[in-house]
Formats: structure tokens, C-alpha cells, sequence
């Protein structure tokens, strides 16, 4: 079909992560290339993925990752289980081979701060998706968010409490602070489109944008008054 | 081409900003480089904080340090956040670790803003690419091999006069 070139991404360990994204991302018709210090784990990987696929080397060894073809790579994922290893393989990455996008999985969620800090684009705290899930499923307020990637702001979606102040309330006449944006109502599994004139009803489900509003903040926004 | 051992870096704030009779210090890693480090300073009469995940390592400050000693991983910032990293003027990362170092030295100059970071990496090349990125590295590799290489090129007072 397209004449584009397959996407080429570099994956720093070999251990369950790593192994696993390599296979998905080969069977999706991806480059990939995986690295793996350990000779015989990278052994048992070959014979499942291939040879073309697999190199033996230390990720955080400059000269080894020369070898690798990482100037061409548009992403790097460091996959393994050392935080501190990951920093240095997507640092490296970033800063020596200008590769565009580099992916790190932190396993203390307490680091992930620091790699923000230092430019990894996108650190991946296995815990913390685990506990957003958990506590979504635990919590009976029903609030939700996501986070919309380029802009830094978050989709909020809130269930509104039975009580909540916000119910009989016309959309032109809430007044929201700082830059929120009502984006949807859902309204009996349906969408509905929040013009100023609609009436925020009972079990209604609101959808707000905003870069300041986090999920404790609408939580007060839509409780009983 | 080989790394070159680059000398002592100088911190760029000059000493002029604080206090340096009396400067808060955090070490991470009670090994041989930071006991020694850490007694140094101590000895000097500032104020020194070792982490150390081994309570063990501990010993090899003997029994008349006077700073605090900080059983942790330095990687974290509550153990960090007890050995005092806060008011830090100072932060030295000699763990045998290389990317611990890196890891715990970026911590304290990019999170906690400590002034004068440095680290130790026994790794040459990372040594570098380290610098470039901005933090101090000491080398003790190439610094070592230097010193040994000169002592065995050393020509002989006999051979050669000095010249002046």
C-alpha cells in the first residue's frame, strides 16, 4: 500500500517487557531490533523471534548501541527492570543519537518525575496505570481521566452525584474556573452537545477539557450543594 | 581515540554565593571513596550525611565521625530527603553503580537543585557523554591510568635534564 517506510524501534531488555512488545510489535510489521546483555536469554530469544531481530550487548554501552542502527531508530523503548539503566539507554538515545522519541519503563513510581525532568518522553509506570485502574474500579464517584497527549491537559468524566449542585443548572450560566471547557454531556447514552441553552439534568455524565482542573477539583465542582 | 581524564572540574558558582567554612554534604555510598570522603569533610568541620544501603559499610567511618549516617537507597527520595538533600549545598554520587550514580546525581541537581553535584563513573565513555549532558564526573579509570602511565613514560632524571 504506502511507500512510507516501516517504523524502526529500538528495544533496550530482553526480560518479559521487552520480549513481549518486540513480538507484538513484529507481528504488526515493525522493525525491530532488540537488545539483551544477557547471552543466554538473548539465545532462547532468537529462537523465537529470529536473528535479524536480536542483538547481545549492554544498552547503556555507547559504542555497542552504534551497532545497533539507533541513529535510525524512531523510538527507543528502554524496557528493563533497572530504572537507573533505563535512564542512561534513553539519555544516551536522545542526546547522542537524536533519535526523536524515547519511551522508558520506570519501575519505581516514585522516579517517574525524574525522567520527565531529564526529557524522556514518555515514562511508564506500570504501577501507577495499575493503580489508576484500581481506583477507578474502587471508587464510586465515577470520575474518570485521560490524559490528552500533546496538550498536557486532561478529559475529566464525571457521573454527577444524585445531589449535585450542578443539576437544573443552564450550560451558558455555569460558571467554570480557570480554562475549562464542558465538552460533553452524556445523557442516557447518548451525546449530547452542551450549547449555553441545555439544562444539566439528573444522571447526567459531563466530559470536561482542562489543563487546570484535575479530578479532586471537578469531584468538588459537581458535589451536593 | 581515548577519553582524556579532564582534570578536577571547578564548580562554576565560584564559591562566592555560600558559605564554604560550613557546607551541608550528602554522600551517597559508604565504600572506600565515600568513608574517605565522608571523614574528610566531616574532619574539615562540615556538616556530612552518608547513604548507604548496607548498615555494615557504616564502619569503615570510625568511631569518631561526626555526621549522620542515612541506611537507604539513594534512589528514592525519602531516604534522600532524610540524609538532608533539601538544604544541601553538596551532593557526591559514589555508589560502585555507574548508572546509580547518574541516576542519584541527576536526582539532585534536576529535582532537588543542589548546587555542586558530582559523580563518580568508572565507565570512560559514560564518563563523557555524562559531562555533556552537564554533570560533573570524575573518572577514576582514566584518571588512575593516566597517573600510572606517566610514572612508567616518566623519562629518568639521568637520561634527560629537566628542562626549566
Amino acid at each position: 500500500m504506502s511507500d512510507t517506510p516501516r517504523p524502526y524501534v529500538l528495544i533496550i531488555g530482553g526480560g518479559s517487557v521487552g520480549y513481549h512488545l518486540a513480538r507484538h510489535l513484529l507481528e504488526r510489521d515493525y522493525e525491530v531490533t532488540l537488545v539483551e546483555k544477557n547471552r543466554g536469554r538473548a539465545e532462547e530469544i532468537t529462537h523465537e523471534l529470529g536473528s535479524c531481530c536480536v542483538m547481545v550487548g549492554d544498552g547503556d554501552e555507547m559504542a555497542f548501541l552504534a551497532t545497533t542502527g539507533i541513529e535510525r531508530a524512531d523510538v527507543v523503548v528502554a524496557a528493563t527492570g533497572d530504572d537507573e539503566d533505563n535512564l542512561v539507554a534513553c539519555q544516551l538515545a536522545k542526546r547522542k543519537f537524536n533519535v526523536p522519541r524515547t519511551i522508558a519503563r520506570v519501575s519505581d513510581p516514585r522516579h517517574v518525575k525524574l525522567f520527565s525532568a531529564v526529557g524522556i518522553d514518555v515514562p511508564v509506570s506500570a504501577t501507577e496505570l495499575l493503580m489508576g485502574l484500581i481506583e477507578a474500579e474502587l471508587s464510586t464517584e465515577l470520575v474518570k481521566g485521560v490524559a490528552v497527549k500533546a496538550s498536557g491537559a486532561n478529559l475529566v468524566d464525571v457521573a454527577l452525584p444524585r445531589l449535585s449542585s450542578l443539576v437544573g443548572r443552564r450550560v451558558g450560566d455555569l460558571s467554570l474556573p480557570g480554562e475549562e471547557l464542558l465538552v460533553c454531556i452524556v445523557r442516557n447514552g447518548t451525546a449530547v452537545l452542551p450549547t449555553p441553552e441545555v439544562v444539566i439534568e439528573q444522571g447526567d455524565e459531563l466530559i470536561f477539557y482542562s489543563r487546570t482542573l484535575d479530578i479532586e477539583s471537578v469531584r468538588e465542582l459537581v458535589a451536593s450543594s | 581515540m581515548l577519553p582524556e581524564p579532564g582534570g578536577a572540574p571547578t564548580p562554576a558558582d565560584g564559591g562566592t554565593s555560600y558559605d564554604l567554612s560550613e557546607m551541608k554534604c550528602v554522600i551517597l555510598g559508604c565504600g572506600r571513596v565515600g568513608s574517605y570522603l565522608a571523614r574528610l569533610l566531616d574532619g574539615e568541620g562540615h556538616q556530612v550525611s552518608v547513604i548507604d544501603l548496607d548498615m555494615a559499610a557504616f564502619n569503615r567511618l570510625g568511631e569518631d565521625f561526626g555526621g549522620n549516617m542515612v541506611p537507604g537507597n539513594g534512589l528514592d527520595e525519602q531516604s534522600l530527603r532524610r540524609a538532608g538533600i533539601e538544604e544541601a549545598d553538596c551532593f557526591a554520587a559514589v555508589t560502585n553503580g555507574d548508572n546509580r550514580n547518574l541516576m542519584a546525581a541527576q536526582l539532585a541537581k534536576e529535582v532537588f537543585g543542589v548546587r555542586r553535584v558530582i559523580t563518580r563513573v568508572y565507565d570512560p565513555i559514560r564518563a563523557e557523554v555524562y559531562r555533556d549532558i552537564g554533570l560533573e564526573t570524575i573518572c577514576s579509570t582514566v584518571i588512575g591510568a593516566h597517573m600510572i602511565h606517566d610514572y612508567l613514560t616518566a623519562a629518568t632524571p639521568a637520561a634527560q635534564p629537566r628542562s626549566a
